[in-house]
This record gives structure tokens, sequence and C-alpha cells, in this order.
């Protein structure tokens, strides 16, 4: 027997429009059984930032808002500081979380403001074909580092949960693996929760599969992901 | 002050959350705000950490269903074309008020007309904005209450286009109460489910995506669209100017009527829409047309695209980020009358 | 003919004062009665730089223009900030200066920042500028004190001496002109 989809999946957008083998079809999955499960579809506005999340729009069953690059954070502050009973998730890729968007969840960081950011990090710009990003690791190949990126030129990659950690002890933070669901679910919940009962807020990183531009097949991309781990380590933080 | 005047057209208009960034000449308005709030804990204030946090945070709140502003300037309107442009696309009422200031670049931080094509027209879209350019602090007050109306009537965002000079100024208002304060609805509702989305696939869908937009404007426009004819019915010379520099020119009018020079004013105060059909009106029996405005030919662009066509000569006083006083206005007439 | 308006510009460096005596002469001005209007204009530095506020007074109507061509009075406070006042000198003028930093030929010259320094502490030095301003437009002294408080009211809880050494700089000021004003005062 197939599992279900989630209740607050739309159904009529399946199957969804990202590439086979794309990391965020398990992070969407483990975050829509998530929100069915604590209950609140019906509080939720999902900000989608732009880059392959933009194709989340019309996913969910629930508020959604796809905003400019880098600006779901902004938006969502805003909207929760209007109304606090809604239940405000953030979803973005690395670029817009760690480089256009940077100084956007830093001072969410600082303030604690009570949202639920959820960072997808596949180590490039993969909407626009496979650029360097901010956790674009030492050595790694993309399309603007040909030759791998080098610490002389491109400087070292990001460490978001870390850094958020270090700004704010508040704040739940943690690193998951589309490698991992079930784990993954469980910092999801964790993370909702926090905004929702804490009042803080929570921000979860998951090393997401790109087959398309790592170009790596099946087994490949398994094994990038499990490498992934030893730049970016898993757990809560 | 100019800026304090804003926050209390903003209180009368039902307007709850205010996010900005300091930057001058508007600063004060943050600073008069976040006073307010400390005495009225239903208010909401934040101070983002740059211009497209306060613009994208206005958004949020205008979703959550709270008349929601923001102020900026200058350079810091340059950085919020950014959710401007979302706004417009997505037709949220965010109301915004400009204190324009010299330009380019970081300019001055005193005045200036420079900003009316970016306020109009900035970011990649179409224009669907509303603007109002107020000519003195009244208008300032009156406007600001109005901006909130139109914003939450008809889904566009609305600019309140002021200046430095208007901003710093220091004069008699009367703080009335608003007559009308339209109430706000969310966007968002808990129990509803609606995907608002900027992006699309195809170039049709965009291409009607527009035509939808603008038709909705065009439709509303005339109800939206504001002017002052000053002097105007038995005028041979027609003077356009807006803002604080109409308000210089009402004086220079006045001189030039006592030199029995027969100058008319007229004052478009929505610069978008335009009032097109009724500047074409005014043109009837004038014998010169005049723009004065402080900046390069940013207002003088939009009158030309409504006169275009008109065989009357066109003169244009033109001083970017520089304070126009009357006696400037009423020579540069006679010179060319 | 008496004027029914007076166009006062101030002009100095930053840091001198000159915005905190237009705004109590405005505000003093509009609790008298009068229809005013105040505008300031300066650059981007906190200090030094060069710092001009318009202040209009109208007996009958509200002023259409915060700033104007030609000023009735100027003071000026440095001498940087002569070339930025040139063009609103006009005819009739009245031209006030301080000696001991403006070069100046014609007009008024007064040394008050040594007045300052002797007579009172030279951080009242912009309000003996008040008190010579106040020559020319009638305000009471209720007024004046009204608006002190207002607008310096938080200085003076700090120092209970303030308020009298502010008030005594503008009765200083106003002495020192009193017998040049009938002209021009509305």
């Amino acid at each position: 027997m197939k599992p279900p989809f989630p209740k607050c999946f739309k159904k009529e957008t399946k199957p969804s429009k990202f590439c086979p083998g794309c990391g965020q079809s398990i992070i969407l999955k483990m975050l829509g059984e998530v929100i069915d499960e604590l209950g609140i579809s019906s509080s939720v506005v999902y900000g989608c930032d732009i880059g392959c999340m933009l194709l989340s729009w019309d996913f969910f069953d629930l508020n959604t808002v796809q905003t400019h690059h880098g600006r779901t954070v902004p938006t969502l502050v805003g909207l929760k500081k209007a109304n606090p009973e809604f239940v405000a998730i953030a979803y973005m890729g690395d670029g817009g979380a760690y480089a256009i968007g940077s100084q956007h969840f830093l001072a969410a960081a600082h303030r604690n403001d009570p949202i639920t950011i959820i960072v997808a990090n596949n180590t490039n710009y993969a909407m626009t074909g496979g650029q360097m990003a901010p956790t674009t690791f030492l050595g790694e190949k993309t399309t603007t580092t040909p030759q791998g990126r080098s610490f002389e030129s491109e400087g070292k990659p990001m460490l978001g949960p870390e850094l958020v950690r270090f700004i704010n002890s508040d704040a739940y933070v943690a690193r998951g693996s589309s490698l991992y669901p079930l784990k993954l679910k469980e910092y999801f919940k964790k993370a909702i929760l926090h905004q929702t009962n804490r009042k803080s807020l929570a921000f979860v990183e998951v090393l997401s599969a790109c087959p398309t531009n790592w170009r790596t097949d099946a087994k490949a991309t398994i094994e990038f992901l499990k490498n992934l781990e030893k730049n970016y380590p898993l757990g809560e933080k | 002050m100019g800026n304090g005047v804003i926050v209390e057209a903003a209180l009368a208009a039902g307007a709850e959350a205010l996010f900005g960034y300091p930057i001058t000449p508007t600063t004060e308005v943050l600073q008069f705000w976040a006073e307010k709030k400390a005495k009225n804990k239903k208010l909401i204030f934040m101070q983002a950490e740059d211009e497209m946090a306060a613009g994208f945070a206005t958004i949020g709140a205008c979703l959550a269903g709270k008349k929601a502003f923001n102020v900026t300037a200058g350079p810091g309107n340059v950085l919020a074309q950014d959710p401007f442009s979302m706004a417009e696309a997505m037709r949220i009422p965010i109301v915004v008020i400009i204190g324009q200031r010299g330009g380019p670049s970081t300019g001055t931080v005193i005045y200036s007309q420079q900003e009316v094509l970016l306020t109009t027209h900035g970011g990649n879209g179409e224009g669907f904005r509303i603007v109002f350019s107020p000519t003195n602090l009244q208008e300032l007050y009156d406007f600001t209450i109005e901006a909130f109306n139109t914003a939450w009537t008809y889904f566009f965002p609305t600019f309140v286009l002021t200046d430095g000079y208007l901003c710093k100024e220091k004069s008699i208002v009367d703080l009335h109460k608003a007559q009308k304060v339209v109430k706000p609805k969310p966007i968002f509702e808990k129990g509803k489910v609606l995907n608002l989305r900027n992006c699309y696939d195809m170039e049709e869908e965009i291409y009607e995506k527009v035509e939808e937009i603008s038709k909705e404007f065009n439709k509303i426009a005339s109800r939206v669209v504001r002017f002052e004819e000053y002097k105007l019915a038995d005028a041979k010379y027609i003077i356009f100017a807006h803002g604080s520099v109409a308000a210089s020119c009402r004086v220079a009018v006045d001189i030039l009527r006592q030199k029995k020079i027969k100058a008319g004013l007229f004052i478009p105060k929505t610069l978008s829409p335009f009032p097109e059909n009724q500047i074409k009106k005014a043109l009837l029996g004038k014998k010169k047309i005049f723009v004065v405005e402080s900046s390069l030919g940013q207002f003088s662009m939009l009158v030309q695209s409504v006169v275009y066509g008109s065989s009357l000569p066109f003169f244009e006083y033109l001083k970017p980020a520089l304070g126009i006083m009357p006696e400037e206005i009423v020579n540069f007439v006679k010179e060319h009358k | 003919m008496k004027k029914k308006d007076l166009k006062i510009l101030i002009a100095g460096e930053g840091g001198q004062g000159v915005q905190t005596v237009a705004e109590v002469l405005a505000q003093a001005a509009f609790w008298e009665g009068f229809w005013v209007s105040y505008i300031p204009n300066f650059g981007v530095e906190q200090r030094g730089g060069v710092s001009l506020a318009f202040v209009v007074i109208d007996k009958e109507k509200m002023p259409v223009f915060p700033k104007f061509d030609t000023a009735d009075i100027i003071v000026v406070l440095c001498q940087r900030a002569v070339p930025r006042i040139k063009r609103y000198i006009g005819k009739n003028t009245i031209f006030i200066y301080e000696k001991s930093m403006v070069d100046s030929k014609r007009g008024i010259g007064l040394d008050l920042i040594k007045i300052a320094k002797e007579k009172l502490n030279l951080r009242v030095f912009n309000m003996i500028v008040l008190g010579i301003l106040l020559n020319f437009v009638k305000i009471s002294q209720k007024n004046i004190e009204k608006t002190l408080i207002d607008v310096l009211g938080v200085k003076f809880k700090k120092n209970k001496d303030l308020k009298e050494l502010n008030l005594k700089a503008i009765n200083l000021g106003k002495s020192l002109l009193e017998d040049k004003n009938e002209k021009l005062a509305v």
C-alpha cells in the first residue's frame, strides 16, 4: 500500500514540479505530516522564497505567499507581529537564506522572532543552473567555481545553524538531512512547537539532494549527501 | 512637524503598524511612532534591518489584516522598490510615505522632487501604484488619511510623495478626525486557503495578469485622481507644478496677477493616476505651458505625455534638488510670456 | 506701512543652537496667536557644517510657502554660513552678525559670544539671539516661558538653574537692539 499524502497537500498540483530525486519532496512531505498531526493547517501561513522552492507555491492546501528572493523571513515577521495566532513557516534555500537574505535571518535570530525557518541546503543555486552558493563546500565544483571552491577566492562555506545558535541561545536549532526523513520529522515537530508554545525562533537546515545539479545518479546522490555531513554536522544544536 | 503630522494622520486613519529604517528626512516618524507605541500596546513597530525588510514586513502585516505603513526616502526608496513591486504585483494595500531628498545616490538629506519616476514607476513593473503629492502640511495630513482609505478600498500600493521641506516643516495643521475610515480586511484568514504567487511560467500568463491589473487600475482611476486649478479659468499661461513647488507657484501666480499677467496653476495632486482628462480640458484657451519642478524633468515627462499633440509653446523651469522661490517663477514666466 | 509678515533667516554652524532658536521662536509666536512656519536646512554632519533656519511669522494668514526669496532679518553666526545666505539679502534686509566669527562691512555686528561668556554662559549664546529677534515680534513673557519649558523642559528638569539662565539670556538679547526696531516689528 502506498503511503497516503498528508491531508494538507493540494492533490490537484501533484505530481509536483520538483526534479526526480529532489530532496524537497521528502522535506515537504515530512512538514506536511507534522502539520497534519499537530492539527494546525488552518493557522499556518507558509512562505516560500525564490529558487526551486517557489515551485511549492501551490503545493499545500495552506495559506501561502511566494516572496521575493531572500525576503520570506521579513514578510513572515511582519505577518506574525500583526497576528501572532498564525503559525509562520518560512521555507527557503541556502542562497535565499545565507546570501541575499542573510541580514534577515541574522536579524530574526537577534530579535528571536517567533517564526519557524526551514532552509533546504543543496550547496548550489539550483534553479538558475548550479552556481556557487554560500554552502558550496571547499573543492566543490559548480558552474561559477569550475575548478572547485577555493578558500583564497571564495572563502569558507556558511554554517547557518551554528551561527544562529551563537547569536541566540533560546532558539530551537537543528540540522537534518533528506536522507533521514523520520529524524527530520522529529525536528520539524519540535521547530513548530517551539514557535507556538515557546514563542521563540526555530531554525532547521536540511541537507537536501540535488541530483540534477550534482550530476549524480541515485547511488552517487546518497554518497554525496552522506559526505555533506562531514562539512555540515547533523543534529540538534 | 511634518513627520509628526504623518504619524497623527496614520493613527487617525486606523493604522496599527509601522515598519521602517532610519533615514533623513523621515527618521522622526519612527521616533514619534515608537513613543506612541510606548503608550498604546496595540500598536506595532519594528525598526527593521534595512528598507527591504521594512517593506516586506509591511506586506506581511497587511496579509494579516492590519493597516501597516512604511516611510523612507532617497536611497531607501531605491532599496524599497523590491517590496513595492511585489505589493504591486500581488495587489497588497501597503501605504508608503516618501520624503524626497537630493539624488542621485546619497545626494543630500534636504529636499528634491527627484523621486517622481521612482515612486510612480519604480521596480520592474508597470506603475500600478496610487501616488499622492501634497502641497503643504494640511494636505500631507489629509492625503495620508486618504492613502489608507484608498489602499484598503482598491488594493493597490498607495504612496504619499512628499519631500524633506514638508517632513521637517513646523506649522499649523488641523488634526481633524478622519471623515471616513475604511475597515481593513485580512487577506489570509484562518480556515480559508489562498495560494499567492508573483512568479509565472509562460509569457502568456504574465501578459494576462498585467492586462487584468491594468483594467482594474484604469477602472478606479477616475475615482482616485485628485487635482487643483488655481486662478486658471481666465488664464493665458498655464503653469504645472506639484508638491512644495506648487505652493511656491501659488504665491508666484498671485504676484504675476498683481502685475497684470494672466497666469494660472494646475496642480496634479495624484501623480498616479495622472489627471489626464482634466489637463486636456484645462489646456483649452491657454497660450503657453510652463512646468516647474525641483528635478531635471521627471514631472515634466508626465505632463508632456498628456499634452502631446498640443502645439502650445512649452517651457520648463528645472532645478534638481533645489528649492524654488516664488520670485524665480515670476521672472521665468515674465521672460517667456 | 506696518508689515503684516516677517521673514527671518538664522544661519550658523551645526551645534551653535540655530534650530533651537528657530523652534522656540516659531512655537512662541504660535502661542501668541501668529500664523507661523519654520523649516530647517542642513547637511549630514551632526556638528559643524552649515545650519540654516527659515521662520515666517504672519499676523493674518498661514504662510503659503515656508521658504522665501528675500529675508527681512538675517542673523549670521559663523563665516562659513555667509556664502549660503547671500542670495537672501535684499535692499531692506536687516543683517545681524557675530563680530568674532563673521567679516562684514554692513549690518549690525554684535559680540554675542563675548557677551555670553562674560555675562552669563557660552551655552546660552543662542538664546541671546532669540532675545534680539524678539525685538521684531511682540511675544508675551508668559508665552516665551511656556515655549521654553515645552522645548527644553527635559534639560531644565536636570538642572534647575537652566531656565533662569535662558530667560536672562533672552532679556539680554532684547536689550541689545531695543532702539533699532520700530520700523519692522510685527
